[in-house]
C-alpha cells in the first residue's frame, strides 16, 4: 500500500468531472507533471468503492497573498529583508489530474472526494489498461520504458497487437534533432520488439533507411551503457548487447569504386552488400524520378512501350532501326535510342509508331539521365544487387544506407524497396511474417504541403493499409505538424522527445495542458512522452541508451575508407570474401584490363559470393595470352654487329 | 483574548444530515423550523448579529500605573525599519465566533453561533496545528427560553441550547426587547469563545515551554496571566492607558519603540504587566496605526523582558496579514490561525 499523498478537492469554480479532478498535497510530496495517482473514494457506488486513476497534467502553487503589492509593502520594498520573515506564508500545492481509468467503469461519475495515493506498480498497470495484455498465456506486451515517480519504478508496455498490427499499427516519433531521442528510441524499441514479440505471432524483421549521417551504421557494434542503463535492460528483460543480425546495403559512389556509405571501413565490410540496379528495376519506377512535366501522356505511352516491347527482348530492325537490339541495360537503351533517332533523321521522318520524334528525344533525355543522376545505384551494365527479398530472416535488421545519396536516388531506393517489400508480403513470401520499416525525416518524405510525390503516396499507403499485410511503419521527424496528417494520424503509437516551443504552439498540441507542453519542451535525453491506444492520456517514460554504438562514435572508431583507385576499391570489395586477396594480386588485373571489365568482374564476384573468390574473379576476364618471346633467327655477322657505345660522360646518353 | 465577529460566513457545509446537529446556519435554521413551530426563517445574507455585536464598550482614557521608572516614556527596542529580528514565539492562539440570527419567533431572535479556538505552532517557519490539543469548535443555539413557547422539549434540553433568558448577576431577567436579547446572546457567545481560548491557553502553559502569542488580553485567563509563557497582544484600544502626559508619549511612539511598562488591573481579574509597542510607522496614518499593547504576567522579570518581547512582537509583523483590515497590528500567525478556524468551523 502506498503512502497517502493528498486529498481530492473540488469547488464550485473548480469542480471535478468524470475526466478531471483536483487534489492538494504536502509541499514536499513527490508529485510532478506526469505522475500517476490513485484516488480511493469513500462512498460505495453499486456496492463497490470507486477507485480512480489519474495522471497529473497541471500544477498550481499559491499562498494566501492576495496581491504582490502586499508582499512589497510587507518588506518595505526591500527584497533583502524578505527572506527573514519569522513565518512563511501558508502555501498550497494544488494539482489537476486527467482521469486514466475509473473502476467500476459504469456508471461513469465525477471523481469523488477521497484520498490520493501515489500509484504503485500494480496500479500503473491497471491505470494504463496494461493488465489486459500482460496476462499469462496471452501476453503481448512490448516494454517501451520505465515510468518513474516517487520511488515507483514501473515498466510501461505497449500492446504488440496495437503497435505491430493487426488491431492498430505504426509508430511515429517526434523530437528536436541532436538530442539523442528519435534514433536512440527506435534502436531501443527494435531491440525490445525483437526480444518480446510473441512467438505465436511469427517472425519479424526490420528494414531501416539510414537517411542522414552515420546514425544507423553501427547497429552491430556495442555501445556504451552505464549501470543505470543495464538495470533498465535487466528490468525490461531485453539483452543489453548490440543486434546479432544486421545487414547493410549501400550503392556505389558515382565513380563506382567504393560503396557510398559511412560504414565503409574495411573492418566492417563483412556484412555490407552493394545495392545496384539495372534498367529493368529502374524503369518500373521511372515515375519516381520524373516530374509531371516530364511524363505527359505521350511520354508515358512511349515509356510503357519501351518497358513492354523493348526491354529484355530482341527488338528487330525496322525501317528506321539499322539492326536488331537486345536492350538489357542503360547502355543498350542508349544505343537503341541513337539508332532510332539516326534512322528518323535519315528518313526525314517526324514520328515512329505514332511517337513523335520530339517525344522520343525527350524520353531518351530523361531516361538516360537517370543513370547519371543515380550513378552508383543504377548501372549501365544492368547488374542487379539487391536486398534478399524472399529470404528475409527473423529478428534481422536490414539497413539501407541512403544518407549520402542525391535526393532522386533516395526516392528511387525508397520507392522500389518498399514496393518490393509490399509485393512479397502480399504474396507471403518475404521470408518473415511481420516487417517494420523505419523512415526518418518524414518532414521531407511525407510533408503536409507541397505536391504529391510517389514516395509520399507510398508512405500513405503503408500507413493506411500496411497493417493488414504485416508491414508496419516506424517513422520519425522533427516537426510532427509538418508531416501529412494521414501518416501521423494512422500511427497508433506516438512518441515525443523534447519539442521545440514553436512546434508545441501548433494546433496539434492543443490537447495537452500547458504544463505538459512545458515538460515536453524540457525533456531530458532518454525521456519520452508516449501515446498509445490503451493509454487514455500521454505517459512520460524513460528508456535506456541503445546498446549499439552511436553514429558519431562509430565514425571515430571506424573511419570511413578513403575512396582510392580502382585497385584499392576492388581489393576492399573482395577482401571480406577472401582474406587471401592482396592488393598486389588485384593490381595485376588492373594492369591488364580496363576499368569497366574490372568493375564488372568485381560486381559479379560480390554478387555471387563464390567459395573460390580468386578463381571466380579471374574467370570473369577474357583470357589474355601473354606474348611469347620471339625466337631469334640466325643472323649474319653484320646484323649482329654491336652498336657503338656512348662515351661514359655523355649527358644525353640515356 | 481577541476575536473576530462574523468569521466564516461562507464556505458552509451544505451536505448536512437533517437528523444530526447542524453545522451550518442553513441547517440550523431548518432545525429550528422543526423544533419551534411558528418560527419564521431569517434571511441569512443579512449579517445583522455580527454588526450589532461589535459596538460594545465606549472608548475611554485611563491613567497608567507605570512600574518602569516614574513616567511613561518611549524606549527604542528595534531600528525603525529594515530590522532583521527573530522571534521566540512558538505558538499562536486565537478564537473566532460566527453569530447568526437564524429565526425569529414572535419577534424573539433565535441565535445560532459557531465558536472556535485553536493554537497553531511554528515548525520550520511554517504554521501547523498544535499536535497536543485539537482545535475546539462549538456550535450552539442561544435562545431566551422564557420568551419562547411550544419549544420541543428534547431540543430545549439539549446541552447545546444555551438559555439567554436567565437572570444576570444582579438577578434581573433580560428585557424582551429584541436588541437587548441579541446583545445578551452575543455576550454569551463571547463568553463561550473566551472559555475555549482559556482551555487552550491553560493547556499550553501546562505542557509547553516556549512562548505563546495570544491574540488579545491574557487577563481573562488565570493561569495564562501568571505564566511567563503567555504573551497577550491587544490590537483594539477602546481603553487607552495614556491619560495626561502619557498620551503624547504613546501617540508619538515611533516604529520600533515601546513605552515604559505599566500595570493593568481589570475588575475581578489578575493584574498584568503591559506596555505599548509601535510595530509599524504611523507616518501619514492615524495615531493608532501599528500600535499594540502587550500583556504579560506581572513577574519580577517583566520589565527586563519587555525589550525582548517587543522585538518578537515587531518581528511577527512580517509577513503582512493583508487583506485583513487590521493588518497593521495583526501578526501573520494570528491571521493564519483565523484562516484555519474559518476553514474548520
Amino acid at each position: 500500500m502506498s503512502d497517502l499523498l493528498g486529498r481530492v478537492v473540488a469547488t464550485e469554480r473548480r469542480p471535478n468531472t468524470p475526466h478531471e479532478f483536483h487534489f492538494w498535497t504536502a509541499l514536499d510530496s513527490p508529485v510532478g507533471i506526469g505522475t500517476i495517482v490513485r484516488v480511493d473514494g469513500s462512498n460505495p457506488v453499486n456496492g463497490q468503492i470507486p477507485r480512480v486513476y489519474g495522471i497529473v497534467v497541471e500544477g498550481f502553487s499559491y499562498t494566501d497573498l492576495q496581491s504582490p503589492m502586499h508582499d512589497v509593502l510587507g518588506h518595505d520594498g526591500s527584497p533583502e529583508t524578505a527572506g527573514f520573515a519569522v513565518t512563511e506564508r501558508a502555501e498550497i500545492r494544488l494539482y489537476s489530474a486527467a482521469v486514466l481509468r475509473q473502476l467500476p467503469d459504469e456508471p461513469l461519475q465525477p471523481v469523488p472526494m477521497g484520498e490520493v495515493f501515489l500509484a504503485a506498480e500494480d496500479d500503473v498497470a491497471v491505470a494504463l489498461r496494461m493488465d489486459g495484455y500482460l496476462k499469462e498465456g496471452a501476453r503481448t506486451g512490448i516494454p517501451i520504458g520505465v515510468y518513474r515517480a516517487g520511488g515507483t519504478d514501473s515498466t510501461i508496455y505497449l500492446d504488440a497487437d496495437f503497435l505491430l498490427g493487426p488491431e492498430a499499427a505504426h509508430l511515429n516519433i517526434s523530437g528536436m534533432s541532436g538530442l539523442a531521442t528519435k534514433t536512440s528510441a527506435i534502436e531501443w524499441l527494435l531491440a525490445s520488439v525483437f526480444a518480446h514479440f510473441p512467438e505465436e505471432k511469427g517472425s519479424i524483421a526490420a528494414v531501416c533507411f539510414n537517411v542522414k549521417g552515420p546514425d544507423l551504421c553501427f547497429l552491430d557494434q556495442p555501445g556504451r551503457l552505464d549501470e543505470r542503463d543495464i538495470e533498465l535492460y535487466d528490468k525490461m528483460q531485453v539483452s543489453s548487447r548490440p543486434f546479432d543480425k544486421v545487414r547493410y546495403f549501400a550503392p556505389y559512389t558515382a565513380k563506382g569504386f567504393a560503396l557510398n556509405t559511412l560504414r565503409s571501413n574495411e573492418e566492417l565490410l563483412y556484412n555490407v552488400t552493394p545495392l545496384t540496379w539495372g534498367l529493368r528495376e529502374v524503369l518500373s519506377y521511372a515515375e519516381v524520378l520524373l516530374n509531371r512535366d516530364d511524363i505527359d501522356a505521350k511520354a508515358d505511352a512511349l515509356i510503357d512501350f519501351i518497358s513492354e516491347r523493348v526491354v529484355d527482348r530482341v527488338f528487330e530492325k525496322d525501317t528506321y532501326l539499322s539492326r536488331d537490339h537486345t536492350v538489357q541495360s542503360f547502355a543498350d537503351l542508349e544505343d537503341w535510342f541513337r539508332d532510332l533517332l539516326r534512322g528518323l533523321e535519315r528518313s526525314n521522318a517526324d514520328s515512329w509508331r505514332t511517337h513523335h520524334i520530339a517525344t522520343i528525344r525527350k524520353v531518351r533525355n530523361r531516361l538516360i539521365n537517370i543513370s547519371q543522376r543515380c550513378a552508383g545505384l543504377v548501372t549501365d551494365t544492368g547488374h542487379l544487387s539487391d536486398l534478399p527479398f524472399g529470404k528475409f530472416e527473423d529478428r534481422t535488421i536490414y539497413v539501407v544506407d541512403v544518407a549520402t545519396l542525391e535526393e532522386d536516388a533516395q526516392d528511387l531506393i525508397f520507392a522500389r524497396v518498399v514496393s518490393k517489400l509490399r509485393e512479397h508480403l502480399e504474396r507471403r513470401d518475404l521470408g518473415v511474417k511481420n516487417l517494420i520499416v523505419f523512415v526518418d525525416e518524414l518532414n521531407k518524405y511525407a510533408p503536409s504541403d507541397g505536391q504529391d510525390t510517389y514516395v509520399r503516396k507510398m508512405l500513405l499507403d503503408i500507413a493506411e493499409r500496411g497493417r493488414y499485410l504485416g508491414l508496419v511503419l516506424f517513422s520519425a521527424q522533427q516537426f510532427r505538424s509538418q508531416v501529412h496528417r494521414r501518416v501521423v494520424g494512422n500511427s497508433g503509437t506516438s512518441l515525443f522527445g523534447r519539442m521545440d516551443a514553436d512546434e508545441l504552439a501548433t494546433p496539434g498540441y492543443s490537447v495537452l495542458s500547458p504544463a505538459t507542453r512545458t515538460k515536453l519542451a524540457t525533456l531530458e535525453k532518454g525521456q519520452l512522452m508516449v501515446r498509445h491506444p490503451h493509454f487514455t492520456q500521454p505517459i512520460f517514460i524513460r528508456f535506456p541508451r541503445p546498446a549499439v554504438m552511436m553514429g558519431r562514435e562509430g565514425v571515430e572508431q571506424f573511419p570511413q575508407a578513403v575512396e582510392g583507385g580502382i585497385d584499392v576499391a576492388v581489393y576492399r570489395s573482395l577482401r571480406p570474401l577472401d582474406h587471401s586477396v592482396t592488393l598486389q594480386w588485384v593490381q595485376k588485373f588492373v594492369a591488364l584490363y580496363d576499368e569497366e571489365e574490372i568493375l564488372k568482374a568485381r560486381d559479379a564476384t560480390t554478387r555471387s559470393r563464390p567459395s573460390n573468390v580468386k578463381a571466380f574473379f579471374e574467370a570473369q576476364f577474357k583470357k589474355i595470352i601473354p606474348p611469347e618471346p620471339a625466337i631469334a633467327a640466325a643472323s649474319t655477322h653484320e646484323e649482329t654487329r654491336a652498336i657503338r657505345s656512348l662515351p661514359i660522360d655523355d649527358p644525353y646518353g640515356f | 483574548m481577541g476575536h473576530r465577529a462574523g468569521v466564516g460566513d461562507e464556505a458552509l457545509d451544505r451536505g448536512v444530515n437533517e437528523s444530526s446537529w447542524p453545522t451550518s446556519p442553513h441547517a440550523a435554521r431548518r432545525l429550528i423550523m422543526r423544533a419551534l413551530p411558528g418560527a419564521s426563517a431569517m434571511d441569512l445574507a443579512a449579517d445583522e448579529a455580527s454588526l450589532r455585536g461589535r459596538a460594545d464598550e465606549p472608548p475611554i482614557l485611563s491613567s497608567p500605573s507605570v512600574i518602569e521608572g516614574t513616567t511613561l516614556r518611549a524606549i527604542r527596542v528595534a531600528p525603525p525599519r529594515g530590522a532583521r529580528l527573530s522571534s521566540e514565539f512558538l505558538g499562536f492562539l486565537d478564537g473566532a465566533q460566527n453569530v447568526r440570527v437564524v429565526n425569529h419567533r414572535d419577534g424573539i431572535p433565535i441565535v445560532w453561533a459557531i465558536v472556535s479556538a485553536a493554537i497553531r505552532v511554528r515548525r520550520n517557519r511554517r504554521l501547523i496545528a498544535w499536535e497536543k490539543r485539537e482545535p475546539l469548535v462549538s456550535r450552539r443555539y442561544y435562545i431566551p427560553i422564557r420568551y419562547v413557547e411550544n419549544i420541543d422539549p428534547q431540543f430545549r434540553n439539549d446541552h447545546r441550547v444555551v438559555d439567554t433568558g436567565e437572570t444576570d448577576s444582579a438577578g434581573k431577567f433580560p428585557s424582551r426587547h429584541p436588541a437587548a436579547l441579541l446583545e445578551r446572546a452575543i455576550q454569551k457567545v463571547r463568553d463561550d469563545r473566551e472559555d475555549l481560548e482559556q482551555i487552550l491557553a491553560d493547556a499550553w502553559c501546562g505542557e509547553e515551554s516556549s512562548p505563546l502569542y495570544i491574540d488579545g488580553s491574557i487577563a481573562g485567563c488565570a493561569r495564562a496571566s501568571e505564566s511567563a509563557l503567555a504573551i497577550g497582544v491587544v490590537k483594539t484600544h477602546r481603553t487607552l492607558y495614556a491619560e495626561g502626559s502619557a498620551f503624547r508619549t504613546v501617540m508619538n511612539l515611533g516604529s520600533g519603540e515601546r513605552s515604559s511598562v505599566f500595570t493593568v488591573a481589570h475588575r475581578g481579574r489578575p493584574t498584568v504587566a503591559s506596555w505599548y509597542v509601535r510595530i509599524r510607522s504611523a507616518e501619514g496614518r492615524d495615531a493608532l496605526f501599528g500600535l499594540v499593547r502587550v500583556e504579560t504576567a506581572l513577574s519580577d522579570d517583566a520589565i527586563s523582558r519587555a525589550d525582548e518581547i517587543s522585538r518578537w512582537v515587531i518581528a511577527e509583523g512580517s509577513p503582512l496579514s493583508l487583506p485583513d483590515g487590521r493588518w497593521d497590528k495583526m501578526s501573520y500567525g494570528v491571521h493564519e490561525t483565523e484562516e484555519f478556524l474559518r476553514a474548520i468551523s
